[in-house]
């Protein structure tokens, strides 16, 4: 647990502190210097336009990782309002909730994500929208499920008799007994969304050149396979790490909370 | 069980209903003229104002979303797709040609999977938290964490560019299908090693079956009454979960590795605003979605007794 703890705590601070760490400026071209390998200058080799490798890396933490945080805490905060909703709002508005979570869900998500970015326009904005339209339905179906076991619990009774309104009760009484699977639930997505973000920006529909998302330096790094396999490695292994750090948190959490995120939809 | 399955169906028919609704939705916000996505879906190319506007009065567009809607979803209940607003061929047979490329490939990459994550998963479950099995844990944990676009472009430098073994870009032949399903096919069994792994397990711990045995019923009788079904259940599950992965996993894969498909054809239709191109995808998508999660549905309640009682 406490390597973990560490684990996301570096990871924060790369994100947060990235742009000071970088040696270069990020978007400085330097043509004469293109795809040169790794070197005590470069430290990670530069890109086709002579941009220096880590600099871009450690300022695109803050998009690949900012966005897919922004879009799971989104989705987290949508879909547990959506799931509280059909919970305690009866019987028709339960079933209306729950039929438009499985009309969401009826598209595959990547699909989905790549067709609402793409029509509305390529951009930072859409790509927000697009993943967080995509991902808040497995928040609300865990919310949903959690907060029917509860509407029977005395305490819940109690404070429904002695007069608290729908949003007291939810406020007070379901969001703690939700919190600890929702948060199982966002690690999951969290890394989701990286691997979504990236995979628009590989196929470019998602954060615009020059700025350095990992996966839009992927699809920049592509064309250059055979020459320079290198400026391809560092994006890629730099998501993996991510997703395969956030995946741990979320595993050592479920463990502590045994039994959180599990089968409640 | 009769009507559970109408309730099944009726619910498959909502969600698809809703699902026209969002796509609907999606083309009328999208910028641009809904009324000239229309007549470049319903015409060839070449559109003069005045056809235009014909459409905008015919499609009910300047009569609120939902006549349009209706005028919108009237055709494609009869499978008429419309016309390609880029090349004017019709829709469907040019869709329909992208996925004779890409069920095969899904196919292949499900059977890759299969092939290296059940053999793995039962060495794996032989003795729970012991080297092997904390080996495959580990490495099918970074499988996931691994995306697809990253792993192919790994093996086309592996096996394309240092080895020279396989072909990476198009799909003349069979062996340009190699890398494409081993990069689906990975991914499947990163995720699937760990459900049948834990399925293994679970299904191991039962404590009925100490108690059937005691009771001296044959390990047969065991296996095909007990614990075959209790088996069954994850496995379909499985199914449900791999094919979303495999729906999404193909169309960045068939985009890499250059192979005509859904994906390519998707992301040109996008790119090139082609909104019936576009909407064919996803309508067509979300019914392959919504028909074999009705499918799981009904198997579920024929293999699980349990479940159906409570709707979920």
């Amino acid at each position: 647990m406490r390597s973990v703890v560490i684990l996301s705590v570096v990871f924060v601070l790369i994100s947060i502190l990235g742009p000071f760490l970088a040696p270069y400026d990020p978007a400085a071209i330097n043509i004469p210097a293109r795809l040169s390998p790794p070197s005590a200058e470069f430290p990670l080799g530069t890109d086709a336009l002579g941009r220096d490798t880590l600099s871009r890396l450690l300022h695109g933490a803050q998009w690949s990782l900012g966005l897919a945080f922004v879009v799971s805490v989104i989705g987290l905060v949508v879909g547990t309002l959506i799931g509280l909703a059909a919970a305690l709002g009866g019987k028709i508005a339960d079933w209306v909730v729950m039929r438009t979570t499985d009309t969401f869900l009826a598209f595959p998500e990547l699909v989905a994500a790549v067709v609402i970015a793409g029509l509305m326009g390529a951009g930072t904005w859409s790509l927000i929208f697009a993943l967080s339209v995509t991902s808040w339905m497995r928040y609300a179906r865990v919310a949903r499920g959690i907060g029917l076991s509860l509407q029977s619990r005395g305490y819940v009774v109690q404070a429904q008799l002695a007069g608290l309104s729908t949003a007291s009760v939810a406020r007070w009484h379901y969001l703690p007994s939700l919190l600890p699977s929702l948060t199982v639930v966002w690690t999951g997505m969290f890394a989701r969304a990286i691997l979504g973000i990236s995979a628009l920006g590989f196929l470019g529909f998602g954060v615009q050149p020059p700025t350095p998302e990992w996966g839009a330096m992927l699809l920049d790094a592509r064309v250059h396979l055979r020459s320079t396999p290198l400026q391809m490695i560092w994006p890629g292994l730099a998501v993996v790490v991510c997703v395969l750090a956030i995946n741990l948190v979320g595993d050592a959490l479920r463990d502590a909370l045994s039994g959180a995120g599990e089968t409640h939809d | 069980m009769i009507s559970g399955l109408a309730a099944l169906i009726l619910r498959a028919i909502v969600v698809l209903s809703g699902t026209a609704v969002i796509t609907f939705a999606l083309l009328w916000n999208a910028p641009g003229d809904p009324a000239q996505a229309i007549a470049m879906a319903r015409f060839d190319a070449l559109l003069t104002d005045e056809v235009i506007d014909q459409v905008r009065e015919e499609a009910g567009l300047n009569q609120g979303f939902w006549t349009a809607f209706v005028a919108w979803l009237t055709p494609l209940l009869s499978l008429d797709f419309g016309h390609s607003a880029v090349t004017g061929r019709e829709v469907l047979p040019d869709l329909l040609s992208a996925i004779s490329f890409t069920f095969p490939l899904a196919f292949a990459g499900l059977a890759v999977g299969l092939v290296i994550s059940i053999p793995l998963a039962i060495i794996a479950a032989k003795h729970p938290g012991g080297v092997i099995d904390r080996m495959a844990v580990a490495v099918a944990s970074l499988g996931t964490a691994i995306p697809a676009y990253w792993l192919a472009l790994i093996l086309i430098l592996v096996f394309t560019v240092q080895l020279a073994w396989l072909p990476a870009m198009g799909a003349r032949t069979p062996a340009h299908a190699i890398l494409p399903a081993m990069t689906l096919g990975f991914g499947v069994a990163a995720s699937l090693t760990r459900i049948i792994r834990s399925g293994i397990l679970e299904a191991r711990g039962q404590p009925f079956l100490p108690a059937l045995k005691r009771r001296g019923v044959p390990d047969k009788a065991i296996g095909k009454d007990h614990v075959a079904p209790h088996a069954a259940v994850p496995v379909v599950t499985v199914f449900g979960l791999e094919l979303a992965f495999l729906l999404e996993g193909v169309v960045l894969v068939e985009v890499i590795f250059g192979r005509p498909g859904l994906g390519p054809f998707l992301v040109s239709a996008i790119t090139s605003r082609d909104f019936p191109q576009v909407q064919a995808v996803v309508v067509l998508t979300a019914l392959i979605f919504v028909t074999v999660n009705l499918a799981i549905d009904v198997i579920y309640r024929m293999i699980d007794p349990r479940i159906g009682s409570s709707d979920a």
